[in-house]
């Protein structure tokens, strides 16, 4: 632990291409716990590429991960390993099976079972109204309807709860608030620095700068498939931000 | 709590039209039958209402049920498998004739062959990521064909007592005839009945049928193994035809190289008569045994009524189509072609 500096996450020149298009280079970065980093980039940049080799559902072409001091070794570069070492992301669609209920989604890739073929409704139940009830949400009606039946900002609060409840490590958010109102965008704010107090790290994705500037303890920079170094909030204005996100200018 | 949002954007009056047409489907499969058997009633009256005659509807529904069942299991992740005949067909062979070579035990030959056509399917379907609906085409035909090359066009019998001439393939296996007859067959169906809807709506299995349906792209995202699940979802409908394959042996106490054909389309009918949308994500156990009921009915009721055996096919081809198209869930297709 102490040789890495406590460092929970460290990605090393990381890159990932598909059929011949180079959609992220080289990106470098360390997260510690409790910390929220915010990655920010223009379109296409190579944002998304590096989240998601975070969070196993790419595999890098080349580089390496390492969560805790410890490597990742390829053949463990998957989602569910990832999920095992409490990695979660909330994606920006929700990533939320529509016809399945609340309980399903939180729960998913994770159901709990008895007897080995069962699924164990009566505990999955429980255990959501304990979650959303964490999370002070209280608007949920049915716990067996299907999801697609909440309302978005519901349906969000599902998303969200997932990657809270497993991801005891890294929470990834992708984009969390761009589709939501002024309410709700604030009560996703609260929850991540919740996260942030229990000792979680936070990894941000955002286009809001303003968000980012009164979230993010540092921001990394991806520009063209590269990161800069990840620099902190308080020694950069907006407009360094700005030209740093679209001209690839270093931050000193 | 917020207004529409892209990507999840359903509004309110298109959230209240999914709602009726979702009632309008939950309910089709049980006012159809019951103006089924009121059209025939009015038609035919004591004959289609007699005990006889209901005797014989209890021993012709449970093949078509059981193959309903298989193709519920597939219908429900948004693929289909057209295949289910010729695996009907192909598996009573193989129980027949793993009988002549094993005695009685040998029947599982024909669970066997069943469940292993379902691994072909779902492997290539999975890993090759060709469609179901070509993939179980091609099987379909290839099963088809296979059948007619190991049974050389012969048939071979289940009879009674066993045979004393030699020119007659056969193997006694009274049991399995007692199996094809009411009550017994109609006992097998209903316990299988009590297992599928077991299978189908408390296990994790289950679940997953629906929520592969729902969106398999998330659950990649979330580490499901949607390769490997789509595999076995296909051998556990082989191994519901292979059930199927028993009772039909039973009932129609032969191995022949046409049994099965066109039952495919059959159990797709009762799937979607069953209310049950093809695009997968729902679909429900009971209301298939009604969509079973429901064809089942029909053809005996218009043979009872004396229409011609293929007026008859043309009616219930009709009602293919009237029952997909309740059935559908527009909202999940964009462009059909």
């Amino acid at each position: 632990m102490s040789e890495n500096g406590g460092a929970l996450l460290q990605v090393e020149e990381v890159s990932k291409s598909f059929g011949g298009v180079q959609a992220l280079r080289s990106g470098s970065f360390e997260l510690s716990r409790g910390e929220i980093i915010a990655i920010v980039g223009a379109n296409g940049a190579g944002k998304s590429t590096l989240i998601k080799i975070v969070a196993g559902v790419f595999r890098p072409d080349s580089g390496r991960m390492l969560v805790r001091g410890e490597p990742v070794a390829p053949r463990d570069h998957n989602v569910g390993h990832m999920r095992h070492l409490g990695i979660e992301v909330v994606y920006q669609d929700l990533a939320i099976v529509p016809n399945m209920n609340a309980p399903y989604n939180l729960f998913l890739g994770r159901i709990p079972k008895r007897f080995g073929i069962f699924v164990d409704e009566h505990a999955m139940r429980r255990k959501t109204r304990a979650i959303l009830e964490d999370l002070k949400v209280t608007t949920v009606q049915s716990l067996r309807e299907p999801i697609s039946a909440m309302s978005g900002g519901q349906q969000q609060s599902v998303a969200i709860g997932r990657a809270i409840a497993w991801g005891r490590e890294i929470v990834i958010l992708d984009e969390p608030t761009a589709a939501l109102g002024p309410t709700e965008t604030g009560e996703v704010e609260r929850l991540m620095h919740e996260i942030r107090d229990r000792g979680t790290a936070v990894i941000l994705i955002s286009h809001n700068l303003e968000q980012v500037f009164r979230l993010a303890d540092r921001i990394l920079v991806v520009h063209h498939g590269l990161t800069t170094p990840a620099f902190p909030r308080s020694g950069v204005t907006s407009e360094q931000l700005v030209r740093a996100i679209t001209l690839g200018e270093q931050v000193a | 709590m917020s207004g529409p949002e892209p990507g999840l954007g359903v509004d309110a009056s298109e959230e209240a039209r999914a709602g009726r047409s979702e009632m309008l489907r939950n309910n089709v499969p049980y006012i159809a039958i019951v103006l089924v058997v009121l059209l025939f009633t009015i038609v035919s009256g004591d004959r289609f209402l007699s005990v006889r005659n209901w005797t014989f509807i209890a021993q012709q529904t449970p093949v078509l049920l059981l193959l309903a069942y298989a193709q519920l299991i597939v219908v429900t992740t948004g693929s289909i498998d057209i295949s289910v005949g010729s695996s009907l067909g192909f598996s009573m062979y193989m129980a027949v004739l793993g009988m002549v070579w094993l005695g009685p035990a040998g029947i599982v030959c024909g669970i066997l062959a069943a469940t292993l056509i379902g691994f072909v399917n779902g492997s290539i379907f999975s890993l090759l990521k060709i469609s179901s609906f070509v993939t179980t085409l091609a099987m379909l035909i290839i099963v088809r064909a296979l059948l007619n090359i190991i049974s050389d066009g012969g048939s071979i019998y289940v009879t009674e007592q066993a045979a004393t001439g030699t020119y007659v393939d056969s193997v006694a296996a009274p049991w399995l005839l007692a199996l094809g007859r009411f009550p017994n067959i109609l006992i097998f169906a209903l316990v299988v009945t009590a297992l599928m809807w077991v299978f189908y709506e408390k296990t994790l299995f289950g679940q997953q049928l629906k929520a592969l349906g729902g969106s398999e792209r998330v659950l990649s995202l979330f580490g499901v193994s949607v390769t490997w699940f789509k595999i076995q979802v296909f051998v556990a409908a082989g191994f519901m035809v292979g059930l199927a394959s028993l009772i039909s042996l039973g009932r129609s106490g032969a191995g022949t190289p046409r049994a099965g054909e066109q039952f495919e389309l059959d159990a797709i009918a009762a799937v979607a008569l069953g209310g049950t949308p093809l695009t997968g994500g729902h679909g429900s156990v009971l209301r298939t045994v009604v969509g079973a009921l429901t064809l089942t009915v029909v053809a005996n009721g218009l043979t009872i009524a004396g229409v011609d055996p293929s007026w008859s096919r043309v009616a219930r081809g009709v009602l293919l189509i009237i029952a997909i198209a309740i059935s559908l869930n527009r909202r999940r297709i964009g462009v059909v072609k």
